[in-house]
């Protein structure tokens, strides 16, 4: 599905900031894998997203997306296949232009922008149907500008702009941090619940230790540009928060004292 | 003071619909794409330069400003490349196309003055629809005005247009859904400048000439008619954004034929033109509505006065 091989990015090069920030990183997806990412500040978490999406290319190294060599392939190219939300609820959305006119943007992801009328019928219902999905009434306010939602309303909203047109893979990078603890958390299982519907493999970046066990079907944890711990199945059930801190130190010769990464009580026991 | 008489008044009215048109084509750059293009001063003249020349050697004056639409659109595109392609920051592409484009007009005219001395105007065709000639350029103002309005709205709400709209709202959103930004920007340098040399193909027709000089200061006048219209109307909707430019547009060239009548000279008109745009970028800040009143009181005593 997705696969990646030695990849290597390092930015300013031959400078004083010299960054390795992806070391000959190898990755291999499944179709349907729901990928958590953790890690610790300048990991290279984002970086391995944005080498995906082809924000830049690899330095060294190769990307393969269903078998199709796209380490050359534009980022605006690459988008047709790859749907992503942004850490800042303010980068996944058009604020000037309205709810409904930004859902119309992405109902065109990959597909060629010609002079048809934007917005028809038949889209027009979808785009109520699936904004009442999310319960929060956006549905009855198509033609507000985006720019007047809230955070979390703006982020809710990306995520849906990100599946709306089935994408090959959904990229996440921190999509509920910039959020309040429970927003955060709408959020999160609003990404479930997409996810599972349409079964997408997804790559999910976030610094809630809990979350990214409990979320998806697979965990991965990045060091220094390469990735140190890789868990699935039976061993990442039994696998608890604690674990993952103590095999992060052995495998990283390092503290992972970071106060982005939250231990946080699984909610559920914890509202109870 | 001596009055606005009709003429005047249908003067300002002409030169504020067909200028309307350029300031649409500043609106699509400046607002909609949010690219402060510099090129416009050139694209006008260029518009009026090709229109001018064909006219002169006897080619149909719609053909004038067909071929002026184009000149211009070749160089918003122009600048577009230099931008995208050459990655020059904005401003910079669009001075250096500009003073490319003085060189290159001076070639298309020969010279730094084309008078259309006895030659046929886009409005002579209308003269045989029975419009009378007085009102003929305010016809054909609104005929072209409300056309480009009206295509510009049309295109915004296509898929094309709202990939435009998005590229200049937000671009790493735009990109995230597989717009290539460097054509989206290309696109609408291109249409806003090809809007700025009709609008100079026209303005070399109503005037009766063409000058290479002419298009000095012009990129300053549409942004005071789009952010005029935008104080005054306002842009909460698509269409009415549109239409506040037109009017934003007229006000402007009333206010000038105003402050001419005041007895300015045409050379005060840029100062005038430059302390109107501080105003309006600052009024709004400082409570505009209090101080349009009190403005407004003002200038109505100081009528009376002069009555
Ligand atoms: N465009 C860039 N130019 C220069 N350096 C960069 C760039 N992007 C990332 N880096 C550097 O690469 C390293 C990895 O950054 P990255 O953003 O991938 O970390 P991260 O794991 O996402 O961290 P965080 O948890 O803070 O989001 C960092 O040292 C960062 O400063
Ligand atoms: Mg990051």
């Amino acid at each position: 599905m997705l696969q990646l091989k030695k990849a290597t990015k390092v930015f300013n090069r031959d400078s004083v900031n010299e960054k390795r920030a992806l070391h000959q990183l190898d990755l291999q997806l499944a179709a349907g894998d729901f990928v958590t990412i953790i890690g610790s500040k300048g990991a290279g978490k984002s970086t391995l997203l944005n080498a995906i999406a082809g924000l830049w290319f690899l330095d060294e190294g190769k990307i393969y997306l269903d078998g199709t060599d796209i380490t050359n392939m534009p980022d605006y190219k690459r988008a047709g296949l790859i749907g992503r939300v942004f850490q800042d609820p303010m980068v996944g959305t058009a604020a000037s232009m309205t709810i409904e006119e930004n859902l119309a943007l992405a109902a065109k992801r990959g597909h060629s922008r010609g002079l048809k009328k934007g917005i028809n019928k038949s889209l027009r219902s979808r785009i109520k149907e699936e904004l009442s999905r999310l319960g929060l009434g956006l549905e009855d306010r198509l033609s507000t500008p985006v720019g007047l939602l809230s955070g979390g309303q703006r982020q809710a909203l990306t995520l849906l702009m990100a599946t709306f047109q089935q994408p090959r893979l959904l990229l996440l990078d921190e999509h509920t941090a910039a959020l309040d603890p429970k927003t955060g958390e709408k959020v999160l299982s609003l990404t479930e619940e997409l996810v599972a519907e349409s079964g997408l493999t997804t790559l999910m970046v976030t610094h809630n230790i809990v979350d990214s066990l409990k979320v998806g079907n697979r965990t991965i944890m990045m060091h220094e540009g390469q990735i140190v711990l890789d868990i699935k199945g039976k061993e990442r059930e039994e696998m608890t928060p604690q674990d993952v801190l103590r095999l992060f130190e052995r495998n990283s010769g390092k503290q992972l004292a970071n106060d982005r990464m939250l231990l946080v009580k699984n909610r559920k026991s914890n509202g109870a | 003071m001596k009055s606005l008489n009709l003429k005047i008044l249908l003067g300002a009215v002409e030169l504020g619909l067909i200028f309307g048109v350029m300031a649409l084509g500043v609106y699509l750059t400046f607002r909609i794409l949010d690219f402060p293009d510099l090129t416009v001063d050139g694209s006008l003249t260029i518009g009026a330069a090709t229109a001018a020349v064909l006219i002169i050697q006897g080619y149909s004056p719609w053909l004038g400003l067909a071929l002026a639409f184009l000149a211009g659109g070749v160089a918003g595109m122009i600048t577009g490349v230099l931008h995208t392609h050459f990655r020059i920051i904005p401003i910079l592409a669009g001075i250096l196309t500009m003073t490319g484009l003085y060189s290159v007009n001076l070639r298309i005219m020969g010279r730094a003055n084309l008078p259309l001395l006895g030659t046929d105007t886009v409005v002579d065709s209308l003269r045989s629809l029975g419009i009378p000639a007085q009102y003929g350029w305010v016809v054909f103002g609104l005929l072209l005005a409300g056309a480009v309005i009206i295509f510009l709205y049309w295109l915004f709400q296509t898929e094309l247009g709202l990939a435009l709209r998005a590229t200049g709202d937000n671009e790493v959103m735009i990109k995230s859904l597989g717009v290539n930004v460097n054509g989206m920007k290309i696109l609408g340098l291109s249409l806003g400048n090809a809007l700025v040399a009709l609008a100079g193909g026209a303005v070399a027709q109503l005037q009766g000439f063409a000058d290479i000089s002419m298009g000095i200061g012009m990129i300053i006048a549409g942004l005071a008619a789009v952010i005029i219209g935008e104080m005054l109307i306002g842009t909460r909707t698509l269409l009415r954004a549109l239409i506040a430019v037109l009017c934003g547009s007229l006000v402007y060239r009333i206010i000038i034929a105003v402050v001419l009548r005041l007895g300015l000279q045409t050379t005060d008109l840029k100062l005038v033109t430059a302390v109107l745009v501080v105003l309006a970028l600052t009024l709004p800040r400082f409570g505009f509505k209090k101080q349009l009143l009190a403005l407004g009181g003002w200038s109505r005593a100081s009528v009376e006065k002069g009555n």
